[in-house]
């Protein structure tokens, strides 16, 4: 068995004793705009196109967010995110539109895909075609920053381990590499 | 490594394994910290290994490249620029590479030559949590000049390696980067496909430890003329990558002899002309 079968198998057992969590939710105070997955169950294809088109005509940039709803460490970004909305929903609000993709963590990134206009590509293939780094391994939770054009604004980490201080969620939304 | 230190970071290991990589947190990071800042760990290091030395902090002959935030902290890069020209009176004759927080920190000592006309380097760092990687370049006339910066990041000593080719283990692989021409730098890389195992990582299967197996040297000539000689840990990143320049005065064969841990010895080459 590969290391890499192992590792997904390994996480699919990871997770199998995971209890129950609520379902994936960008919190409410920072007006998200939630993306359903279409072609389920077989695959989870999130289309972009409109938070995109939007965040272009309103001159936003898109802070997309790809949640799963049994996810302890998206809980804990949310539930961070939550307890800080007076201080960070203006600095998302002066910059950003949210889209909140939700999944689950029994979707891997065989089954992930993403949708701009008439090209879906699954996870591996759409990281590689924006030059993500963070094409080996889909971690959960995710998060992007496009412009209007679908241009990704930096390379962000795997994870949101490393921002959930409001400094440093700072420092994401400002860009600071 | 002391055995305390040892033990806490096998225990946050296996506090950790079988989570999604995001799960690991930076334990002890701090949210922010100036890139030119010292650490505990680094006092202790600079003296063990400069005792009694002055280090000069700046940019002005050295200076270090580093993502705040890598991608994945098993794999993050660092670049090294000298601002120094190779010459003979005076040039950079060894370059160390640390990592502040890992469970070994001094990940990488380069002997130069002045075949390597630029002592410029790149390379690819496991990065165990939030931590200054650091560059100390010491000249040939024994000055120490040294440039940080501040990374942030978790989990990459432990996050799962690539194991889809243990067939090819000590393949050597050079490079030459673009145009090359007698008398200048150029710029080329080596990569040795290698698990670089830290021994701190757990089989999942097993609930072993993995033993320690990494590459433990990469000696780099050109022409029968050394170029440089790098000891490496394993907080280089699997199949570790070095790139670097060296100075073709003649046709000849750039060769790279790898040792790792077990003592097993690999060789690329790479003709030139």
């Amino acid at each position: 068995m590969t290391m890499r079968r192992m590792c997904a198998l390994l996480l699919v057992v990871c997770l199998a004793g995971t209890p129950r969590l609520a379902a994936a939710v960008f919190p409410d105070a920072y007006k998200p705009t939630p993306v359903q997955p279409a072609g389920t169950p077989q695959r989870y294809e999130f289309d972009l196109t409109p938070a995109l088109e939007r965040a272009q005509r309103e001159h936003k940039r898109l802070y997309v967010y790809l949640g799963a709803s049994d996810c302890p460490y998206c809980r804990r970004y949310e539930a961070f995110l939550e307890r800080h909305a007076d201080e960070l929903v203006p600095h998302f609000a002066k910059d950003y539109l949210v889209a909140d993709l939700r999944s689950n963590l029994s979707v891997t990134a065989e089954r992930l895909y993403f949708r701009i206009g008439d090209k879906s590509l699954p996870y591996a293939d759409f990281m590689r075609s924006i030059g993500d780094e963070r094409a080996r391994l889909l971690v959960y939770p995710s998060v992007w920053l496009f412009d209007g054009k679908g241009k990704p604004l930096m390379q962000m980490p795997a994870g949101t381990g490393t921002f959930e201080t409001v400094p440093e969620q700072l420092e994401i939304l400002r860009l600071q590499q | 490594m002391p055995t305390s230190d040892r033990r806490r970071f096998l225990g946050r290991l296996a506090a950790c394994a079988g989570a999604p990589a995001a799960a690991w947190a930076a334990p002890g990071g701090l949210p922010s910290a100036q890139h030119d800042a010292s650490s505990p760990e680094w006092e202790r290091l600079i003296e063990h290994l400069f005792p009694g030395r002055r280090l000069v902090q700046g940019q002005s002959v050295v200076q270090v490249a580093a993502p705040l935030r890598a991608a994945y902290g098993a794999s993050v890069p660092v670049k090294v620029t000298s601002m120094l020209p190779q010459q003979p009176q005076l040039h950079v004759r060894k370059v160390y590479i640390v990592v502040d927080k890992n469970p070994s920190p001094l990940a990488a000592v380069l002997d130069l030559t002045t075949e390597v006309g630029q002592a410029d380097f790149e390379t690819r760092l496991r990065v165990d949590e939030y931590s200054h990687v650091r560059v100390v370049s010491e000249l040939s006339n024994g000055e120490l000049h040294t440039d940080s910066r501040y990374v942030k990041t978790s989990g990459g000593c432990s996050a799962p390696p690539n194991r889809d080719a243990l067939h090819l283990i000590g393949k050597t692989v050079l490079k030459v980067s673009g145009e090359w021409h007698m008398g200048q730098p150029v710029q080329a890389d080596v990569t040795v496909v290698h698990p670089n195992d830290s021994g701190f990582e757990l089989n999942q299967v097993t609930v072993m430890y993995i033993p320690p197996h990494f590459v433990r040297s990469i000696r780099v000539s050109y022409a029968r003329r050394l170029v440089f000689d790098a000891e490496l840990d394993f907080s280089v990143s699997e199949n570790p990558m070095l790139r670097f320049h060296f100075v073709p005065r003649e046709r000849g064969e750039l060769r790279a002899e790898v040792t790792d841990s077990k003592d097993s010895q690999f060789v690329g080459t790479l003709a030139l002309g």
